[in-house]
């Protein structure tokens, strides 16, 4: 089990811990959506350039030492399964040749994961599936937009067991049609298939997707707040009998099969995103490596302990000019205490919690008083307790009310975040 | 030496019905006579206040003086006076139209005549105006000003044969206007060599030169250099100079009879200045001073209190610097065990309040949270002795109270007489009671009654105007105190009663408000991390409640790597949100609450 009590200070981290490559490409877009994603067709050229450029970039950002320490790679979506048999392996064998990963996750929806891609991305260095199944029953899988239904999504997430992989299946609750009861049976259909992690979402009606505008900002029965709180008390319930610990707010593993490089975000640790609208997360030192490449990023301002980038330009702009060289970002820069208070923030989404070393660092980084006030008070609230370790961790109601206490740790921070567009 | 003979002076004022075209028309005038450059021409030119000119409301009066070359050769004077349309100015809007001899009716040629357009054409007859209908955007394709000429002969009787047909945007019949203004507005009367007698329409304050007053010359001449006095205030100063605003402000050597113009008092406190006082000679006063003086003085209070305690300072330095331009804005300090140190404050009406709340917050920066309006009661205590309360708070313990008397208005309302069963109604619901009624003509019924002010304040305003049509223009003036069987309804949210929340209500209204208030306010509270009860009660009993459910969930679930920026602004948006809210022991309470009562349907 990952815990933050190995959280240490990555100020002076030279590279990336983990690569994430984003594959904006989906058989339709789901009505719950708001990724960067867009329908596309199976014949559509523009996968090919695009996963050409990837690999390009990834080689890039090899070649500036940034890869040396990456010991997780995910390839998200989108559906990188709909890149095929022939795209995804490429991809894969791309980043497994260039960094030395240990996890290498790729995502896929069941109507495009056939056998022969199974075994493609095993045979390329691939060495978990994240598979996109949200529900087990047609009628809410009909309502959430997606391509296949609940046949299919049992036979393939069954067979990408069998291939020997590690399987995560990614669900979804407060979600139109769904009762308690088909919610109990989705999540034992889980269970029975074999997999060893699932992530468990509550649907949120985000803006510009389908459901938005349907529905907009009215209050909809079917995703109430408290509906939202049964369903994930109901997946932790059941999903902690069959043995899946729950270990972020939305995380269930069996022993040994959590995702690593979703810790990587949750734990502060620096990571590389390359594709349409993916993100980083660098120190100075990784950011500088990074800038021998991208050479359109800007120098740090004195007193930038950390930068988060996302790519900027669509999909045809990164097709088109396959060079981290010609890439636009948007780049948020922040101080020491801005980076602790997220850190902060981030730790408390995972069961471990925070632990002494990064109550230790923040409170160096943000004023010991501050920082004890904060934990006091969500003490006396009941939304984190006091572990054995001396740190803190979430309660099942610091989980639920998540933003009041996210909302805490990042109130600590001071200052605003630098924003640049270069 | 009058700088013009009178007849060459016309005075009037522009009314209209909101959106039939007034400010254009304005701005044309402006332009038609070369006060300003067509490229100067900012949308509503008369409209100078920020808030003014997004609420589209005018609340200060204004007066720009044109000169109009007419087509009889001679040049005339024309001021044209601004005034404010809103109820709470009713005094300041009487003042502005004593000021003028003519009033400018503007009516959309295609809608024709409208709600406001008869209430102001009320005000404007009451006021012995000459009125020029004017009907406006006959460049329209729907126009159909024959027929809007029929309408305001009908409903109106006011004759419609000279209407001035115009377009206020492509500028067609301006010229016929200003013509038909020069024959049929009549000029100004007064003596010329009588003392000075000059009525004071408005004031603002200039840190340079103090108090500079907007004011129309009946009899005399002003001019620098003259010992002047305030007739009712008494105060005497040195007049600093004269002018007008064209609309820049333009010195004059003098003002004489007939005219609109500024002076320069020189008066460091703008409490000495007040709308409606008179300005005569100091050595040699006119015989009377104008009719209709009486101190503007505040109807309803509220406490204003800074959010964040550390702002008191700063708001008492805000409310300092607006009395400056607003002399009736009183207030007293007021601690609050829920809101913390801020002061009780005087508006004239709720609109004011409005204004002044968004001007402290907007122009001072400030985070203000507004309590439930209050008047001024007298409280007999069972001593014998009388306290006047404008806070909930003050009010004695009810077994130290002999009888409370709340402040009765004597108000009248034109309408249409179609209305007039609806306007009974509501003044009955509002424990008003109905006087006589005149028939003014076959469409107007003048409805006189009164009414308690605390009633009048909430929403009786808006409700006659939504009852009505907006056919009904209202007026009143203050009447006496009568006893009522008035209580204080506490609020308690999870178990503490908060004082803040607290008001004063008739005893027969109190359930109806007490349930309607915790339902709104069950709607405006948050839901939290616990369970808010929420409890209206009089005295120890409770006589109402709702529920703030205990929110379960709000976590925000997904959180990837690119997702974590946004995840933080929507972090920080919620804390921005948290500053507009109020901590009121474990309930977090938006600014909004406070002013709940204000919305509760009276049902």
């Amino acid at each position: 089990m990952p815990s933050a009590d190995g959280w240490e200070p990555r100020l002076h981290e030279a590279g990336a811990e983990a690569l994430y490559l984003h594959v904006p490409f989906c058989a339709r877009k789901c009505a719950y959506c708001d990724f960067a994603s867009w329908a596309t067709r199976r014949d559509d050229p523009l996968m090919g350039a695009y996963e050409a450029a990837l690999e390009r970039e990834v080689e890039e950002v090899a070649s500036a030492g940034l890869l040396g320490a990456c010991a997780t790679a995910y390839v998200g979506g989108g559906t990188p399964s709909l890149l095929g048999e022939r795209l995804l392996p490429r991809l894969v064998s791309a980043v497994a040749s260039r960094a030395p990963v240990s996890e290498l996750t790729c995502e896929a929806n069941p109507e495009s994961l056939t056998d022969a891609l199974v075994e493609g991305v095993a045979r390329s260095g691939c060495t978990r599936l994240s598979i996109g199944v949200q529900s087990l029953r047609d009628e809410e899988l009909e309502a959430l937009g997606r391509v296949h239904d609940a046949r299919l999504a049992r036979e393939r997430v069954g067979a990408a067991v069998a291939s020997g992989l590690d399987v995560s299946v990614d669900l979804m609750c407060a979600t139109p049609l769904q009762t308690d009861e088909s919610w109990d049976a989705t999540l034992e259909g889980a269970i029975a298939l074999g997999v060893g992690h699932v992530s468990v979402y509550p649907l949120a009606i985000e803006e510009g997707t389908a459901l938005w505008r349907r529905y907009g900002d009215a209050p909809v029965a079917w995703n109430d707040p408290d509906v939202q709180a049964r369903r994930m008390r109901r997946a932790e319930e059941a999903l902690g009998r069959a043995g899946l610990a729950r270990y972020e707010v939305a995380s269930y593993a069996r022993p040994g099969r959590c995702c690593e490089h979703n810790v990587a975000y949750w734990t502060g640790r620096p990571y590389l995103g390359l594709g349409v609208r993916a993100s980083s997360m660098l120190a100075r030192e990784g950011y500088e490596r990074l800038r021998r490449v991208a050479t359109s990023l800007p120098a740090l301002p004195p007193g930038a302990a950390r930068v988060r980038l996302t790519v900027a330009g669509g999909r045809e702009e990164v097709a088109e000019r396959p060079s981290l060289a010609e890439r636009h970002w948007d780049l948020e820069v922040l101080d020491e205490g801005q980076a602790a208070a997220e850190d902060l923030m981030l730790g408390f989404r995972l069961s471990s919690g925070v632990g002494p070393a990064l109550l230790g660092h923040a409170r160096g980084a943000l004023g010991a008083a501050r920082v004890d006030a904060m934990a006091e008070r969500m003490l006396a609230r009941g939304l984190v307790r006091e572990t054995a370790a001396g740190g803190l961790a979430p309660t099942e109601s610091g989980w639920l009310l998540g933003n009041e206490l996210f909302g805490a740790c990042w109130e600590l921070a001071e200052g605003t975040i630098e924003e640049i567009r270069c | 030496m009058t700088t013009y003979d009178t007849s060459h002076i016309r005075n009037f004022s522009i009314v209209a019905h909101i959106d039939h075209g007034k400010s254009t028309i304005s701005d044309r005038i402006l332009e038609l006579t070369h006060t300003v450059e067509e490229r100067d021409v900012s949308k509503q030119m008369l409209d100078t206040m920020d808030i003014e000119q997004e609420r589209g409301i005018t609340i200060k009066s204004n007066a720009v003086r044109v000169m109009y070359a007419a087509d009889d050769g001679q040049e005339y004077q024309f001021n044209l006076i601004d005034t404010p349309g809103h109820v709470d100015f009713t005094y300041e809007v009487s003042r502005s139209l004593s000021a003028c001899e003519g009033a400018l009716l503007v009516v959309d040629a295609t809608q024709g005549v409208e709600a406001q357009t008869v209430s102001n054409a009320n005000l404007a007859m009451n006021s012995d105006l000459d009125i020029i209908p004017v009907i406006n955007k006959i460049d329209l394709p729907s126009a159909h000003p024959e027929e809007v000429k029929e309408e305001i002969e009908e409903d109106l009787a006011i004759p419609a044969d000279d209407a001035v047909l115009v377009s206020g945007k492509t500028g067609e019949g301006i010229h016929e206007l200003l013509e038909a203004i020069v024959y049929l507005v009549r000029p100004p009367a007064g003596d010329a060599e009588a003392p000075l007698k000059a009525l004071i329409l408005d004031s603002y304050f200039d840190e340079y030169r103090g108090v500079v007053a907007t004011v129309r010359v009946f009899d005399g001449v002003m001019r620098k250099g003259q010992q002047l006095r305030m007739m009712a205030l008494g105060d005497t100063f040195l007049c600093d100079g004269v002018g007008c605003k064209r609309p820049l402000e333009t010195p004059l050597a003098e003002l004489g009879v007939g005219e609109v113009g500024y002076v320069v008092t020189g008066l460091k406190d703008p409490s000495l200045v007040k709308t409606g006082d008179t300005i005569t000679l100091a050595d040699r006063p006119c015989a009377e001073a104008c009719p209709g003086y009486h101190e503007a003085k505040p109807m309803v209070f509220t406490g204003l209190f800074p959010i964040d305690n550390k702002q008191y300072e700063n708001l008492r330095d805000a409310l300092e610097k607006l009395r400056v331009n607003d002399p009736s804005l009183t207030w007293a300090p007021e601690t609050s065990v829920a809101l913390g140190f801020g002061f009780r404050v005087g508006f004239l009406g709720l609109l004011h309040m409005e204004v002044v709340k968004e001007r402290l917050e907007r122009e001072f920066d400030l985070d203000l949270i507004a309590t439930s309006p209050s008047v001024d009661y007298h409280v007999f205590r069972t001593d014998g002795t009388m306290v006047d309360i404008t806070s909930p708070q003050d009010l004695p313990d009810v077994t130290r109270i002999d009888h409370i008397e709340e402040p009765y208005l004597k108000a009248k309302v034109i309408v249409p007489p179609e209305f007039m069963g609806a306007v009974m109604q509501l003044v009955v619901e509002h424990r008003g009671e109905t006087g006589n009624m005149v028939y003014l003509s076959e469409k107007s019924v003048e409805v006189h009654f009164d009414i308690p002010l605390a009633e009048l304040i909430l929403d009786f305003f808006d409700q006659l105007k939504s009852r009505t049509r907006g056919y009904a223009s209202l007026d009143y003036e203050m009447g006496d105190y009568r006893t009522s069987d008035l209580v204080k309804l506490d609020i308690m949210l999870a178990g503490e009663t908060v004082d803040a929340l607290s008001f004063i209500v008739h005893r027969d209204k109190a359930y109806s408000m007490a349930r309607g208030l915790c339902d709104k306010l069950k709607d405006i509270i948050p839901r939290q991390q616990f369970e808010v009860p929420i409890q209206g009660a009089i005295g120890n009993k409770i006589i109402s409640r709702s529920t703030v459910r205990a929110v379960r969930k709000d976590v925000l679930a997904k959180c990837y790597g690119g997702d974590i920026s946004r995840k933080r602004k929507l972090l920080e948006k919620q804390k921005e949100g948290k500053k507009r809210m109020k901590a009121i022991g474990s309930v977090e309470v938006p600014q909004e609450a406070f002013l709940a009562v204000l919305k509760v349907d009276d049902e």
